[in-house]
């Protein structure tokens, strides 16, 4: 009797049809295969993911703060990030923790860029995300010129090493989002960022100190991206110029495919990972089937479109 | 061999440079508009240009030859620069274009203004305009015809594709699956799109593998080898005949392959240095020589054996290249 109040709760989660999505997506692949490599599958959807999740974090946070407000400098970011970490440590494991530190400062210095052009000159932070990502990635091909050193042999190691077929940085994010899950619900800042998107002048009537929460989330977004970078870097064998390009309409979608209202003021970690996984497990069942360039594009946008409309239609708004 | 030849040719053209082609184009001014730059390629395409053309600067052989590159890789954009350098009075513009149709009207326009439009790599199809374009489906052909002469017993391919929708992949693909119609000894099991680039094919292939049987070689586009050779090591199976393309990474995998465990296989790709072979072709027109509409250039191909001079040519985070001189100009636009 018990079980019906846990099962409608459940429904009533914003998250889950992310999860959904993922279980009936690899079930349809390891059927097509027969049950061949279904585990080795979700092992290769843990690794990718776990990208889309460091980013999609920090997404999430900006995303809830409002209508309007999206980061669309992640993805300069992330090859910023990357290129300068990896030309700094030049391979040597001793240069790590300083790599890690310059890698996580561009982030800081593009947070606070990012966040100077929508306070002080006051542009919509699409705008200023988005041409502040032109200047980044400019930087990081004057930087870099495309180059492509290989990572730390420890960084590499740990950011491709596995327990029983469970990759070690998969675990450490997926800690690392328990912990954001609480800073979203549980203190004054994530509850800041909520009631700021709900209501920016309530808000700040209310006397959260606006200006400074909006500050600290783009800041919080461009580093998570920079530690991405670093991390992803670390994992492909070197920084290239174009690493974070997929990484802009992926940051969005897994925030979105969560359960995360788009209008700001709701949001959810759980569903982040869902939504990762959920979205590298739909490219690779429509791989495994064979199917064409465009007949995957159409199904990957027909696909999402669904889990978006099945997990957000029914509420009533307000 | 190919790079002595070169080299050598390049020598002998710098010395008839100076003495015979001087006059006509000294006062014409040649512009690169380009597309897109956000990779190793596109990097070491323009660093080529600037090199090339810096040196025939200087030499006096055109007044100018200055590179623009757009930001967002867009057809309304690179039409819209391109009208700009019409309106700024080039001689010549060379294009790698967004797209092989789209910026016809702006080519037109340049046409109609009396300036020489040659496209290379990314070509146009509009009539007034050259095309310097390479074989890509004998791109594709080639490495079929490879691998039937190393795994004569054959097997199962992986086909790494590269950006969907771009006419290089189909022309590359169709290449390969017109190889295995030839050799059908092989099977294609599986195709992906890396969009070129190593991380995109590491990611795509770690994704499909797993459901896939032992597989015998990895066919490729170039940029996405080395992702590739990451994912099967990743996933804990055995490296299968990777074709490769020119980066740095992919070389130097091989090469360490080659020195471990005696690892064979070949490189296909175009070299970024194809733009300097369109400036040149540019100048010829301009000084008034004969040329056809239509050229082929050819790929760049490295093996076993050259694997190590081409690697020690290439820049670290490169791309293997070969830069073009007035003489390479000439036997392209002979048709060899």
């Amino acid at each position: 009797m018990n079980s019906l109040p846990i099962f409608k709760r459940l429904v009533e989660k914003p998250w889950i049809w992310s999860y959904v999505g993922m279980i009936v997506v690899w079930l349809a692949t390891i059927s097509y295969t027969g049950g061949k490599g279904g585990a080795d599958v979700l092992t290769a959807a843990l690794s990718f993911a776990t990208f889309t999740v460091i980013v999609g974090i920090g997404q999430m946070f900006v995303i809830t703060t409002g209508p309007g407000n999206v980061d669309l400098s992640i993805p300069a970011t992330i090859s910023f990030s990357g290129a300068v970490a990896m030309k700094i440590m030049d391979g040597s494991n001793s240069m790590l923790l300083i790599g890690l530190i310059v890698s996580l400062g561009c982030g800081l210095v593009v947070g606070v860029f990012n966040y100077m052009l929508i306070r002080v000159l006051r542009i919509p932070p699409i705008i200023a995300t988005l041409s502040s990502s032109f200047l980044v990635l400019s930087t990081a091909i004057a930087y870099g010129r495309g180059l492509k050193i290989k990572p730390p042999g420890l960084l590499a190691e740990f950011a491709t090493a596995q327990i029983y077929g469970v990759p070690i940085l998969a675990i450490v994010v997926a800690g690392f989002a328990v912990v954001m899950g609480v800073v979203l619900n549980r203190t004054i800042y994530g509850r800041s960022v909520l009631a700021i998107g709900q209501n920016m002048r309530a808000a700040w009537l209310a006397g959260i100190k606006v200006e400074k929460i909006r500050f600290a989330t783009y800041v919080l977004s461009a580093v998570l991206a920079a530690l991405c970078g670093f991390v992803l870097a670390g994992f492909s064998g070197g920084a290239s110029l174009n690493m974070g390009e997929e990484y802009l309409l992926g940051s969005i979608a897994v925030v979105v495919i969560g359960g995360t209202s788009v209008a700001g003021g709701k949001a959810n970690v759980p569903g982040i990972w869902g939504a990762a996984m959920f979205m590298f497990l739909l490219v690779t069942m429509l791989n495994t089937f064979g199917a064409s360039a465009g007949v995957r594009l159409i199904l990957t946008g027909l696909i999402i479109v669904t889990v978006i409309t099945i997990a957000g239609g029914d509420k009533p708004q307000r | 061999m190919l790079r002595t030849t070169i080299l050598s040719a390049a020598a002998i053209s710098c010395t008839l440079i100076a003495t015979s082609v001087q006059a006509d184009t000294s006062d014409k001014r040649i512009a690169l508009s380009n597309n897109y730059a956000g990779n190793s390629w596109r990097q070491a395409m323009l660093q080529s240009w600037d090199k090339v053309t810096g040196a025939a600067v200087a030499d006096g052989i055109v007044a100018e030859a200055p590179a623009f590159t757009t930001a967002e890789n867009q057809v309304t954009e690179q039409a819209a620069q391109i009208q700009n350098l019409i309106l700024q009075g080039y001689d010549a513009i060379v294009i790698n274009a967004a797209s092989p149709d789209a910026l016809n009207g702006a080519v037109k326009q340049a046409c109609d203004a009396g300036i020489v439009v040659v496209s290379f790599d990314g070509i146009v199809t509009e009539p007034c305009a050259y095309r310097i374009a390479v074989d890509f489906a004998g791109m594709g052909a080639v490495q079929i015809d490879y691998l039937a002469e190393h795994l004569p017993g054959g097997g199962n391919l992986l086909e790494i594709r590269g950006l969907a929708g771009v006419f290089v992949d189909d022309e590359i693909s169709a290449g390969i699956h017109s190889g295995v119609a030839k050799h059908n000894q092989f099977n294609i099991v599986g195709s992906v799109h890396g969009n070129w680039a190593q991380d995109v094919a590491q990611k795509a292939v770690a994704g499909i593998l797993p459901s896939l049987p032992e597989i015998a070689a990895v066919v490729t586009q170039g940029g996405d080898g080395y992702g590739a050779a990451q994912a099967f090591a990743a996933a804990g199976r055995p490296t299968p005949l990777i074709i490769m393309g020119n980066r740095h990474d992919e070389l130097t995998w091989w090469k360490e392959q080659k020195d471990a465990n005696g690892y064979e296989t070949m490189s296909v790709s175009i070299a970024p240095g194809v733009s300097t072979l369109a400036f040149w072709v540019a100048q010829m027109v301009l000084d008034g020589a004969d040329v056809p509409h239509d050229m082929i250039v050819p790929f760049l191909s490295i093996s076993q054996d050259t694997l190590e001079e081409s690697l020690a040519n290439t820049q670290a985070g490169g791309v293997a290249n070969v830069e073009y001189s007035l003489e390479d100009a000439k036997a392209v636009v002979a048709g060899k």
